[in-house]
């Protein structure tokens, strides 16, 4: 048994030599890296709202930004780099200022749910984006508010693996939270609330700490964004930007399959990848006669790839990608191999209809 | 003479702002028209109505000025064939999403529309990148002007009298529609009691065709008379990012299930936003307001609505 | 002393009384049947108590406190626990996970340190987790116990669902339908189970029931309700001949009546 989890550790290899390796190879994959990363923290915190607690989110992107104004804000860096204190100071405050608003958010889902609270969250994310972020003391008109890594961070690969870092922990909160009485009762609530009101549980704390958790995530990986730019430009949020990323949030969670945490960091980290500020399709183009095409068209691709693999994940995989990824998960995890799995151990979630609507 | 001293109507033009506000509202009601016939007969919000507009006027638009391998004809051709574009896109997001799904739970189809959205944008894009810009109705007829008459300086633009009547048509016409014609009726049965309908021998399938090909011949209209200078484009994308979500506020504010609602909540909508949007920094402090007020401002009706009056302000069944 | 006391209760939809003007009690250790037609607004009574619908009218004590109008997960924290006419628990979750989150008002600790995973929350969990093996082991169902709810069959699902309510460690029980969907020797056995509950937990409980000997074999006093009324009350074996009840039931019309569970 020791022996055969061993080879299952040692099968894990080539994907820790790609996390861990290929980043360093050059400055240009570690910048990427990081930027995957960021969206897999994205990715989580879609999970938690949308994949635990069931309530639909069409303007995350907004906490994402919430986050990225803040630390920058505080800590605007001029032409220097941060100090390590100020740093994590900008960070923790991106956190809490994004929580803020999911909390606001939150309070308005209390009253207004289904269909008319993606309605709303859409116009939330857009509104906040478009009347906060453009607020010229805050975003720093042309030139952006610039937020300079610390020394310690300033090398690519190093923020790369800072980047992780902050992965590791919103898994580790992940984690916690679906396995502790929290977790338990968001599910609860998504499903049948009048059960989880039985049980004792409190719909309207645990739909507020649902959507605050996620908040949070979302607020971190957005402080991590503005260090990743080293600048805050609320281009990358308002409007049409804005908009199509909130699409992509959605994408991401749903694609890589409700509640299931696996599929949707492999699923944020495929988005990042095809994004329009990804080398990689850049990349690929170069070394085929692809090139111009990509250029003119970069901003379209994610797009239609992204909703393509939605609709046949709704249509012909509810699961979405942690449904297929389950057989090697479970793998890991110690089960025998199988790819049907037994219907009732699967680690996959929920479905897109179990969003509470 | 100092500018406090001056009376607010001498300070804020009035007239630019109403025409401003009715020319966006006639926009934001007819893509809202579209919202709430999907909405009647499918519960679903419908998310991609503002690109089924799109894909309309890019037809058009590729069509009149022969994009590409694309022959090169007249403007009504090219509108006709846009049309064409927008029905048979909205037939088949119906087959290929809404069909499939059909059982599912509402919120599974929302997503669907939304994945639509972006399969559609991106696909605009794709064929598309550029921007570009349809003729306005004077320029297809040939008038000298582009306005019918100034009223204290604000041109009245045909463009946006036809928006208005064309809007004024459909609303009426889609009224009567579903007052008295059969299919109209049956869209109706099916919204209310599924099962009733197809007991009466209802074709639950042919309906939902029906309906999503109306939306998209509404959303072809709308795309065709709203992608004209000087706001409007042809622009992958851009009629969901700066119109869909006042749209939805519209229908919303007409109570999501009545056509006439659409109609005046997408006027109001637009006076709304015009008139948060004028000039008010004559008084003192508010010079420096963030530069979304009309956003803002949508965003404050919609939610107001919501928790107050959830059933809109002209809510009820036609 | 009484565990819960109903006076006057109401509860209108519309203009329509659901619930007109009940008054009960229950007694400590007593079991007590409520019975009556389709849509006599005994679920409806339930949702009452329990907190699911605020009442229209009256007042409900629980151990001499008034919980009229308090919200379902407070009451749970203070020993009401209930079922549901459909089984109402968690399906896409395991067997056990459902008996976790059946625990929650017992799981005490704050929503902090559960993020953290701190060692009380990983010990109050063992504990837990314990409960729900011994919970599991009282009703005949450890072999299910890591199985998700979806393939599991109704017997076992209205098993489980009486477990997940003993989990809320409740004072006092209320068991919607706790027979549905079993056959006769089932339902004996349930009985049985209930009787056996009450001995070992001290537990008082109040069921929504139809099968008559289920409801003679257990219940000490049962309340009959027609069209919201209170129609008789007394011990099981003078309600089955009281001549009202008998019409009652003869002319029962298949009417629902407003479940809470959708």
């Amino acid at each position: 048994m020791v022996i055969e989890r061993a080879g299952r550790g040692i099968a894990l290899l080539p994907v820790l030599a790609v996390v861990f390796l290929l980043p360093a190879r050059s400055d240009t994959f570690g910048h990427f890296g990081a930027y995957g990363a960021i969206f897999a923290m994205v990715g989580l915190s879609m999970n938690v709202l949308v994949g635990y607690t069931g309530q639909i989110s069409l303007g995350q992107q907004a906490f994402v930004g919430l986050g990225a104004l803040t630390a920058a804000n505080v800590i605007d860096t001029g032409t220097v780099a941060a100090e390590p204190f100020t740093f994590a100071l900008g960070i923790l405050a991106g956190v809490g200022v994004a929580a803020g608003a999911a909390l606001v958010l939150g309070a308005i889902a209390l009253r207004i749910q289904g269909l008319y609270l993606a309605l709303v969250t859409l116009v939330f994310g857009g509104v906040t984006a478009d009347a906060v972020f453009t607020i010229p003391r805050l975003n720093g008109q042309e030139a952006g508010v610039s937020a300079i890594r610390p020394d310690a961070l300033a090398g690519e690969y190093a923020f790369y693996l800072f980047a992780l870092a902050m992965v590791a922990l919103c898994l580790y909160v992940d984690i916690q939270v679906r396995r502790s009485k929290i977790g338990r009762g968001l599910v609860a609530l998504r499903e049948n609330e009048l059960a989880a009101q039985a049980f004792g549980v409190n719909v309207t704390g645990y739909k507020l700490i649902g959507f605050v958790i996620s908040g949070a995530m979302a607020g971190l990986a957005g402080s991590v964004f503005a260090f990743w730019t080293q600048e805050f430009s609320d281009k990358d949020f308002t409007s049409g930007a804005g908009f199509s990323l909130a699409l992509t949030f959605v994408v991401m969670v749903v694609v890589g399959g409700l509640g299931n945490r696996t599929g949707v960091v492999i699923a944020a980290v495929f988005f990042a990848l095809i994004s329009p500020s990804s080398p990689m399709l850049g990349w690929l183009s170069n070394k085929t006669h692809w090139g111009s095409f990509y250029f003119d068209h970069k901003f379209y691709i994610s797009n239609t790839i992204g909703a393509a693999l939605l609709l046949q994940t709704i249509v012909m995989n509810p699961g979405g990608l942690g449904q297929v990824v389950a057989p090697i998960t479970r793998w890991f995890a110690g089960e025998p191999f199988s790819f049907h799995g037994d219907a009732d151990t699967s680690t996959t979630g929920a479905q897109v209809a179990d969003v509470r609507a | 003479m100092t500018t406090l001293a001056t009376p607010f109507s001498a300070q804020v033009n009035l007239i630019q702002p109403i025409i401003d506000g009715l020319a966006h509202g006639a926009a934001y009601g007819l893509l809202g028209l579209g919202l709430v016939l999907i909405y009647k007969s499918n519960r679903i919000f419908n998310f991609a109505q503002g690109e089924f507009a799109g894909v309309g006027a890019l037809m058009t638009y590729m069509i009149y000025t022969g994009y590409s391998f694309l022959p090169k004809l007249p403007f009504g051709l090219a509108a006709v064939a846009g049309l064409l574009a927008g029905i048979l896109t909205a037939l088949a997001t119906e087959r290929a999403v809404i069909r499939p799904l059909f059982h599912r739970p509402r919120v599974v189809l929302v997503v669907g529309t939304v994945g639509v959205t972006l399969l559609l944008i991106g696909v605009e894009g794709l064929v598309f990148p550029r921007g570009g810009a349809l003729p306005t109705v004077d320029a297809v007829v040939g008038l000298d002007t582009p306005y019918l008459t100034k009223i204290d300086g604000v041109p009245l633009l045909y463009q946006n009298l036809l928006t208005l009547a064309v809007l004024a048509i459909l609303a009426v016409g889609a009224f009567l529609f579903f007052r008295h014609t059969n299919t109209g009726t049956a869209i109706l049965a099916v919204s209310q009691d599924s099962t009733a309908a197809r007991v009466v021998g209802i074709s639950i399938e042919r309906i939902s065709m029906i309906t999503w090909g109306i939306a998209g011949l509404l959303g072809g209209i709308a795309g065709i008379i709203l992608a004209v200078p000087p706001a409007g484009t042809v622009l992958p994308g851009a009629f969901t990012g700066t119109i869909l979500t006042v749209a939805f506020s519209a229908a919303v504010l007409g109570g999501m299930t009545s056509l006439p609602g659409a109609f005046a909540g997408g006027l109001l909508m637009g006076l709304i936003e015009a008139f948060a949007n004028a000039d008010y920094s004559f008084i003192p402090g508010l010079s420096s307001l963030p530069s979304a007020q009309s956003e803002v401002a949508v965003a404050v009706v919609l939610l107001l609505v919501l928790l107050a009056r959830p059933q809109g302000l002209l809510g009820r069944e036609v | 002393m009484s565990e819960l006391e109903v006076h006057g209760l109401t509860k209108k939809f519309g203009g329509l009384a659901a619930v007109g003007d009940l008054t009960m009690q229950v007694n400590e250790w007593e079991i007590v049947g409520l019975m009556g037609p389709n849509g006599a607004g005994k679920t409806t009574a339930f949702n009452c108590i329990t907190g699911f619908y605020k009442p229209t009218g009256g007042r409900i004590y629980y151990d001499g406190q008034d919980i009229t109008g308090m919200a379902p997960h407070r009451k749970a924290a203070l020993g009401i626990g209930r079922t549901f006419q459909n089984v109402g628990m968690v399906k896409s979750e395991t067997v056990l996970e459902n008996l976790l989150t059946a625990q929650h008002t017992q799981a005490a600790y704050g929503a902090m340190a559960a993020i953290a995973g701190t060692t009380v929350v990983r010990q109050r969990e063992r504990e837990m987790a314990k409960h729900a093996d011994a919970i599991l082991e009282l009703l005949g169902l450890t072999e299910v116990r890591d199985r998700r709810l979806g393939g599991l069959s109704y017997g076992t699902l209205k098993l489980l669902e009486l477990g997940c309510a003993l989990a809320v460690e409740p004072d006092l029980l209320l068991l919607d339908e706790p027979s549905s969907g079993m056959g006769p020797e089932e339902a004996h056995d349930l009985g049985l189970r209930l009787l056996a509950l009450r001995r070992e937990l001290g537990l008082t409980m109040l069921l929504i029931e139809h099968h008559v000997p289920l409801v003679t074999a257990v219940c000490d006093y049962v309340y009959v309700l027609d069209f919201g009324r209170l129609l008789a009350e007394g011990d099981a074996e003078s309600i089955r001949r009281h001549p009202a009840v008998i019409t009652a039931y003869l002319g029962e019309d298949a009417a629902d009546e407003p479940a809470a569970d959708r």
